[in-house]
């Protein structure tokens, strides 16, 4: 089983940076999950559509990106494909596909395809102002982030 | 008075709004009003190390990413009386290629193509026409595919450093490209014989066209900058030619040539002002479009963009087959004061950069000049010179056919900054 752990975010951006960030937190911390050959580790700015790309030859995908969704910054949401289609991005554009948009959109092309698992870990922010460095509650949700990725990566190995 | 809305654009990056004022039915006034915060690019750099400065400027767009680090990268070498190896310019082809080649498979099928098709999205136009937008997913792949190779990511790619690139990329996944480049070019023909056959709205107008011209290639690194109105400048002498204006109601600046009048950079620019040096394939499409040049439809730069897409299909696979390169794959750095300009066409148009730099290798001062920003006057102007048909069509009609004159610019805002809500309104 081939598994994409891919990092989503804006890093010049505060807090919207925090998927690229927890994911090469979680590398460094978990080196042996991570540099599995059937682990496919990806960051990625804005990746829009060039998403499916990343998914492309994966069973399963697990992304991490920015959250706002007015909890407290810093808490973690685990959502499963259904809740992920529900989740409306904010981009007005096909130049800032949002990840929803993107996978309703491979889904539409190729309806006869069993689609992969994907399920979204994501961090609710405090800030998105132009700026490099997370916010510090951001930050200190970091080490529970790795976290909840290596339990979900586990979990998808174990299956 | 009469006010007519619509929410934000779709399809185009950021937000802002348009505004047409009429009086006794006719328009008076065109606005697009950019509301977005400008981003701070320019202070970002100051006190930031040379080096870094292509990785940084390259996150102002997802799309091109490579054209903010090109035009860095030769301003602050032009600031070090740099040269680049031969080898090194031609790989910075191959790249820009990619950039080309996704960014235009992105506007051309997913941007522009629902308008022609009365589609209110990508999603609709996949709805009813499948495999054209499987074909558009592939085609931009491709782009994003060199960029991997050459960069180490398919977005925001990581290997342009001040005096070349940081290392020479492996061959082997380059020239594994092949395959791919090929059906990618049979592809770009075919889209420029379909793009032909599109509904455009009609609009002619007589534009200053402005782009890059080298005469040994298509224009987009190095050269010269060429007017249609016959003004030819060293790319040191931008500013000579073009300035930039604050619009007091807008967060971006406004382009203006240094007559005061709007000018257009972009696909329609450098087709018409160096389709000579298109490649044979490109030519051939091109002649085989039947188009009169210049074209002056705004809404057909999406027929530029396709003959544009052939040609760097066609040029990706030239380079991809010669990819042997040889020596250091970048020149050493020698740390001066200085200041330097570069200028390299970006899909959307020319893209223009200046720096000073101390003797330490830091950035003091910095200017970036996008595409979208020259273009904004330009954009307005146009709405304007279309305002007579679209306020004569009923609401739906005239909202979509501005709109689609926007998105035919495919503005970057996020660049310029960001953009847009329409408004029309009775005044007086």
């Amino acid at each position: 089983m081939k598994i994409a752990v891919i990092g989503i975010g804006q890093s010049l951006r505060g807090d919207d940076g925090v998927g690229v960030i927890a994911v090469c937190h979680w590398q460094e911390n978990y080196p042996e999950t991570a540099n599995r050959s059937d682990i496919q580790v990806d960051v990625s700015e804005l990746p829009g559509l060039a998403l499916l790309d990343l998914l492309d030859g994966s069973d399963a995908a697990i992304l991490v990106d920015a959250v706002e969704s007015y909890s407290s910054p810093g808490t973690i949401h685990t959502l499963h494909q259904e809740q992920l289609a529900a989740f409306t991005s904010d981009a007005k554009s096909a130049h800032g596909w949002g990840v929803a948009e993107t996978l309703r959109l491979d889904r539409m092309l190729n309806p006869g395809r069993q689609m992969i698992p994907i399920q979204l870990i994501g961090i609710e922010v405090e800030q998105m102002q132009m700026g490099i460095g997370l916010s510090k509650t951001v930050e200190l949700a970091l080490p529970r982030v790795c976290e909840a990725i290596q339990n979900q990566v586990q979990t998808l190995l174990a299956n | 008075m009469k006010t007519i809305e619509v929410p934000a654009l779709a399809r185009v990056e950021g937000e802002g709004g348009l505004y047409i004022g009429l009086q006794d039915g006719k328009a008076v006034e065109v606005r697009l009003d950019i509301y977005e915060p400008p981003r701070f690019f320019e202070g970002f750099l100051r006190d930031r190390f040379i080096q870094e400065v292509p990785d940084i400027t390259a996150r102002i767009c997802g799309i091109c990413p490579v054209a903010y680090q090109m035009s860095s990268a030769y301003a602050i070498e032009n600031a070090l009386d740099i040269k680049i190896s031969p080898d090194a310019r031609t790989l910075r082809r191959l790249m820009y290629c990619g950039e080309y080649i996704e960014s235009h498979a992105l506007h051309i099928y997913m941007l522009q193509a629902p308008d022609l098709f009365g589609k209110d999205s990508a999603f609709e136009l996949a709805a009813i026409a499948p495999d054209v937008v499987k074909n558009a997913l592939r085609l931009k792949k491709i782009g994003n595919q060199i960029l991997k190779a050459i960069g180490g990511r398919s977005v925001h790619p990581v290997n342009v450093c001040i005096g070349g690139f940081y290392s020479w990329p492996e061959a082997a996944p380059i020239q594994a490209l092949l395959p791919d480049l090929e059906w990618g070019l049979q592809t770009a023909i075919d889209c420029v014989k379909w793009a032909v056959t599109l509904p455009y709205p009609e609009l002619e107008i007589d534009y200053e066209f402005v782009a890059l011209h080298h005469p040994d290639e298509y224009g987009v690194i190095e050269g010269e900058i060429w007017s249609s109105k016959g003004r030819k400048l060293a790319i040191a002498d931008y500013e000579k030619g073009y300035i930039e204006e604050h619009v007091k109601r807008s967060n971006a600046l406004h382009g203006r040539t240094i007559d005061g009048n709007t000018y257009l950079v972009g696909p329609l620019s450098r087709i018409n002002l160096n389709h000579e040096q298109l490649l044979p394939a490109a030519k051939k499409a091109l002649k085989d479009a039947k188009l009169k040049l210049p074209i002056k439809n705004p809404y057909k730069s999406l027929i530029a963009r396709a003959i544009e897409l052939v040609d760097f299909y066609e040029e990706a696979i030239q380079l991809v087959k010669s990819y042997k390169p040889v020596g250091p794959a970048h020149v050493e750095l020698k740390l001066k004061a200085g200041e330097g300009a570069g200028a390299t066409e970006a899909p959307r148009g020319l893209l223009y950069h200046r720096y000073k730099i101390d003797e330490n290798g830091l950035v003091k001062f910095a200017k970036i000049t996008p595409p979208t920003a020259q273009n904004l006057p330009r954009i307005e102007a146009d709405l304007l010179a279309m305002a007579p048909k679209i306020v004569k069509m009923p609401e739906a009609e005239a909202t979509l056919t501005a709109e689609h004159l926007v998105r035919a610019y495919d503005p970057c805002i996020s660049c310029a900054t960001h953009f847009l809500k329409l408004k029309i309104e009775e005044v007086g």
